[in-house]
């Protein structure tokens, strides 16, 4: 598996013969390309055609920030696995409405159960305000379970999810991390601009390690397919929220890794994770990501971000009518 | 499912066919090997490195050989492996070869080589080993219009199969 490399200097990405390198004013690095997966860029890079060739031709995914930390997009290299017979698989799941909601739910259930996981974690340690909000997790569950539409269930989605961030604070704590309420574009306060980061660090992840399957990020189940941009990443990256970047800022805040100097504010409005907490939350989810856990069928250690790929290869065996779908449940 | 109606059947899938009738499945529907398994990038750099002096990895009608050459008077086809660990699958992707040429009214012998055990074994296309290739295309013509793949099941190729993770996710 190649690595994932973090691009938050200012400078030039170049090619030199067969190496990425980057050039700033006071920095030049050298990045060997056969062991680069994917690059995710905060600064302010410059680069010319020739370097985004020279991604296509290795595989490299490049996945852009702004300023304050937002994705803007993601240079995704033609596809090298494609298998038609796969995409027409997916594509009929996709619009025949039965077929497609069958998978939708997956993801909703399979999420709303891990966020009940990641909640039962802190209600084991004597958190016993939880266990109401785990109550009505398991009724969203069961009533995501019987939608006939879409976006019913998309409804039912949301409602779970505010219910499940009314426990954010009975976790950490609340104080100069209160969340009140969930705010987006722009998050009104720090720990939403958290959360937002690091969901946008999951779908890109996730898009990542799509591109190592057969399946088309292009084409979602419970996020609208427009083929303009990706929604099979943010299905995926339903399942992995709760386990991964939710229980990683349970950790950044409790063990105070990540505090109110960490943000800023924007000039329209609006909380970001500052220049100087996101080296910190980077290198804290990349160490998540690498983490790794027993697999049960392959009997080996895996980490959570091949996790992630075999999700993606979960959903390819469904949608060849090869083995339904079971979304990936933490255990613990 | 998406199959021209006449597959070609080329050496890889002979020799799948005699390792796991889902990897058929999964070569005609062009679901391809994971690029980064191990064993495929080593299987790569064997290629590379061993037997540079003969003339390498030629087309015919689809089939692609690894050695070509002439050897009194007789073409030899050599198939480089990089062990023995399935080697009833390599005569048998061998044998595939030779019967093409055969068809082709080219008659020729084959050896595989295991360069890393420093091993090699003759291959002769008999009229039995033609019998049994008749049926095995047969058999991968049916394994390729099931409507979905065979399902997996575990045998002593997975561990080192590059379909493992897609199986056993
Ligand atoms: S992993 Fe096992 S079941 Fe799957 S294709 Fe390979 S040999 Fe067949």
């Amino acid at each position: 598996m190649g690595k994932t490399l973090y691009v938050l200097s200012s400078g030039e990405l170049k090619r030199k013969e067969n190496t990425i390198i980057i050039e700033g004013s006071e920095v030049r690095k050298f990045i060997p390309v056969e062991t680069t997966d994917e690059m995710l860029i905060f600064g302010e890079v410059d680069l010319n055609k020739r370097f985004l060739e020279f991604c296509t031709a290795n595989k490299v995914m490049l996945h852009f920030f702004n300023h304050y930390g937002y994705y803007q997009g993601t240079f995704y290299p033609r596809e090298h696995m494609n298998s038609g017979a796969v995409i027409l698989a997916q594509a009929k799941h996709c619009l025949d409405n039965c077929r497609r909601l069958l998978i939708a739910k997956k993801f909703v259930t399979g999420s709303i159960e891990n966020m009940k996981k990641a909640l039962q974690y802190y209600s084991r340690r004597g958190n016993i305000e939880l266990d109401s909000i785990i109550e009505k997790l398991t009724v969203f569950s069961n009533y995501a379970k019987e939608q006939i539409g879409i976006s019913e269930l998309m409804g039912i989605e949301g409602n779970a999810r505010d219910c499940y961030y009314t426990a954010f604070d009975l976790i950490t704590g609340g104080g100069s991390f209160s969340m009140k309420k969930r705010s987006r574009r722009p998050p009104q306060n720090r720990i939403n601009a958290l959360i937002s980061f690091l969901n946008s660090m999951c779908y890109v992840t996730t898009l990542a390690q799509i591109y190592k399957t057969h399946i088309d990020p292009r084409i979602g189940f419970l996020h609208e397919t427009n083929f303009r941009r990706f929604s099979l990443n943010l299905d995926i990256a339903e399942i992995f929220k709760p386990i991964i970047v939710d229980r990683l800022i349970f950790s950044l805040l409790n063990k105070k890794e990540i505090q109110a100097k960490h943000f800023g504010a924007q000039s329209g409005g609006g909380i970001y994770l500052s220049e100087k907490g996101r080296p910190i939350v980077l290198k804290a989810w990349e160490e998540r990501l690498n983490s790794t856990i027993e697999h049960p069928r392959l009997k080996r250690n895996v980490s959570y971000r091949s996790l992630i790929r075999m999700e993606a290869y979960k959903i390819e065996k469904h949608i060849l009518h090869d083995e339904e779908y079971q979304p990936f449940a933490m255990r613990w | 499912m998406l199959i021209s109606e006449n597959i070609h059947i080329g050496g890889t899938l002979i020799q799948s066919y005699k390792i796991c009738s889902r990897q058929v499945w999964f070569e005609v529907h062009k679901i391809d090997q994971d690029q980064e398994n191990d064993f495929i990038m080593m299987g790569r750099l064997i290629d590379r490195n061993s037997y540079q002096r003969d003339k390498k990895s030629i087309d015919f009608e689809g089939s692609k050989f690894d050695i070509l050459r002439k050897e009194k008077g007789t073409l030899v086809v050599g198939e480089i492996k990089k062990s023995s660990h399935s080697i009833d699958a390599a005569r048998l992707q061998l044998a595939h070869y030779l019967y093409e040429l055969q068809k082709n009214g080219i008659e020729a012998r084959g050896e595989l080589l295991f360069p890393k055990e420093k091993k090699r074994e003759e291959v002769l296309l008999s009229e039995e080993l033609k019998t049994h290739l008749d049926q095995v295309y047969q058999e991968i013509i049916a394994i390729s219009s099931l409507e979905a793949p065979p399902h997996a099941k575990k045998c002593k190729y997975c561990r080192n199969c590059a379909y493992n993770e897609l199986c056993w996710s």
